[in-house]
């Protein structure tokens, strides 16, 4: 017990990183390749410190109306990115975070530019992180289970064979984004709400790799990839601390390992072994052979 | 029941002219035979009906509905399934998870319903699912189920497709040389799948290579070369047919 009250901040980093996790998972499990999930944190962040300490509205709807900001951003951004594929909508995205960047520096008056925004009340708890990811990741589960999760594994693999079976990739690709940018929004107000203050820097670069990283090495088919992916790479430089300034080598080559011998994440990749061996012993057992 | 009309429709890209001036029809009940050469045009046509490609001039109508300007994915809902040339299937999906997108078209609850996975969302899963194992049944691949569709024998992967896009329960069905790479014995055994769709009211058309079996299996077959239509008529017209014959074996052939 008294191990875990000394690292509750760093249980509180996991669950926020789960979330961001999260976000960014909905996005790459429909095949769009969107690295947005920094600046629709960051918007969201910022619209709930604002919100809650120059407007002072209550923040449980500052919570609610910045993961609705979230959304409304994710479905504009995909309007301009959804024509776009792969890389090319990747780069678009990161220009994305890098304008939301900016913009936070530009506009110091109101967000406290480089200095960052200070005073905000605490308002949200490790418990209310956890209630937010247990009750995000049953969303997300039962989204899997419908027709949604079988649009998204669909359009991941083949966009054109989903459309010529009457999906229309737009709308699903606006879809992912809206979930993602709402998601992150959420998460962002949440972490503005919790840590009392906020800088640009948390939601630049490093936390667009950040957010790719626990996916990749997570997995980012099953819902419990990024789970996993967040918890190991944030608590990850935190039991390495002993290693000190090879932190980030050890963090380098566990990515290179995972990207190497287990392609489709931590998660995918044991769920991938075990239904072939499933599979196989089924056949086995009806007495065919190898397909 | 809808027919397939396809009036003088054309396709150039850039200089070349890949269809020219097609006139066709695809009725209900039956199977319409569209073969020709390699390079002839015969998957353009797929294409252009599907909306993967734009008409360069022409019309398309199915029933009373223009597909014209359709993109791929009205093409669908409008109820034409197709199957590729080479096969498209998701290849880290299951079997079972393959065939339950082609049921698409037919998915009625609403985004949130699905979301939060509600009764209406689960009702539906369970029907698709239920009717997926219906077609595995029906195709006899019912052990592959859980397989993932990438790892299947080359024929298996094919009936799969077929499984695919019959889920979409489509009133018009194109197949993209179904049964290229088949022995005749796997030909003739989905051949008699063709036939019965034919017959509950689908209106079919197939691309072929193989004459043999087209004309076993079709009343009405046309032939493209070039991209244009050089004969049409029943299988014992078509294979007298001098032009056809000038088409796949050469001139010298009449000597």
């Amino acid at each position: 017990m008294n191990f875990l009250i000394a690292n509750l901040p760093l249980l509180d980093l996991v669950l926020i990183g789960t979330g961001y996790a999260f976000s960014q998972y909905v996005v790459l499990r429909s095949g769009t390749f969107s690295v947005a999930t920094p600046a629709f944190a960051a918007l969201g962040a910022y619209f709930t410190a604002i919100m809650a300490v120059k407007v002072g509205i209550h923040p449980l709807v500052c919570i609610a109306l910045a993961t609705l900001v979230g959304l409304l951003s994710g479905l504009l951004l995909s309007i301009p990115l959804a024509r776009l594929r792969g890389v090319y909508q990747a780069i678009a995205s990161m220009a994305f975070v890098e304008i939301v960047l900016s913009l936070n520096l530009f506009a110091d008056s109101l967000t406290g530019g480089p200095l960052g925004f200070n005073g905000i009340p605490r308002y949200v708890s490790t418990w209310g992180l956890f209630i937010a990811v247990v009750a995000l990741t049953v969303i997300l589960i039962r989204m899997s289970r419908s027709g949604i999760g079988r649009v998204f594994d669909a359009m991941r693999q083949d966009v054109s064979v989903a459309a010529s079976l009457g999906v229309n990739p737009t709308r699903y690709h606006a879809l992912a984004f809206g979930l993602s940018g709402a998601i992150a929004g959420l998460f962002g107000s949440l972490d503005a709400l919790r840590n009392y203050s906020l800088t640009p820097e948390q939601f630049g670069f490093n936390a667009l790799v950040a957010c790719l990283s626990y996916v990749v090495l997570g997995g980012r088919r099953s819902v419990w990839g990024p789970l996993v992916g967040a918890v190991i790479l944030v608590t990850l430089p935190e039991i390495a601390r002993p290693l000190a300034d090879y932190r980030m080598a050890v963090y380098g080559l566990l990515l290179a390992a995972t990207i190497v011998y287990m392609p489709y994440g931590v998660v995918d990749s044991l769920i991938a072994w075990n239904q072939r061996r499933r599979a196989q012993q089924a056949d086995t057992s009806l007495g065919g052979g190898t397909a | 029941m809808s027919t397939l009309v396809l009036e003088k429709v054309s396709k150039q890209f850039g200089g070349l002219q890949a269809v020219s001036d097609l006139s066709m029809e695809v009725a209900p009940g039956h199977i319409t035979g569209l073969i020709g050469p390699n390079g002839a045009g015969k998957t353009t046509v797929v294409n252009l009906i599907t909306g993967v490609y734009r008409l360069s001039s022409g019309s398309v109508r199915f029933g009373d509905i223009d597909l014209t300007e359709a993109p791929r994915h009205v093409v669908a809902r409008a109820g034409v399934a197709r199957t590729f040339q080479t096969i498209r299937l998701l290849p880290d999906a299951s079997v079972l998870d393959n065939i339950m997108i082609g049921m698409y078209r037919h998915q009625k609850s609403s985004l949130l319903s699905q979301l939060l996975h509600l009764t209406s969302s689960r009702a539906e899963t369970k029907a698709c699912l239920d009717r997926a194992h219906g077609l595995l049944q029906r195709f006899g691949m019912e052990r592959y189920a859980a397989f993932p569709a990438g790892t299947l024998s080359y024929g298996d992967q094919r009936r799969v497709e077929m499984m695919r896009a019959l889920a979409s329960e489509p009133r018009l069905l194109l197949l993209d040389e179904p049964v290229a790479g088949m022995n005749d014995v796997e030909a003739q055994k989905l051949g008699e799948i063709f036939l019965e769709l034919a017959r509950s009211g689908m209106a079919v058309l197939l691309i072929e290579h193989n004459i043999g079996f087209v004309s076993r299996m079709c009343e009405h077959i046309l032939v493209l070369d070039s991209g244009r239509r050089i004969a049409q008529g029943t299988p014992a017209q078509i294979l007298n047919n001098p032009e056809v014959i000038e088409a796949y074996l050469g001139s010298d052939f009449h000597a």
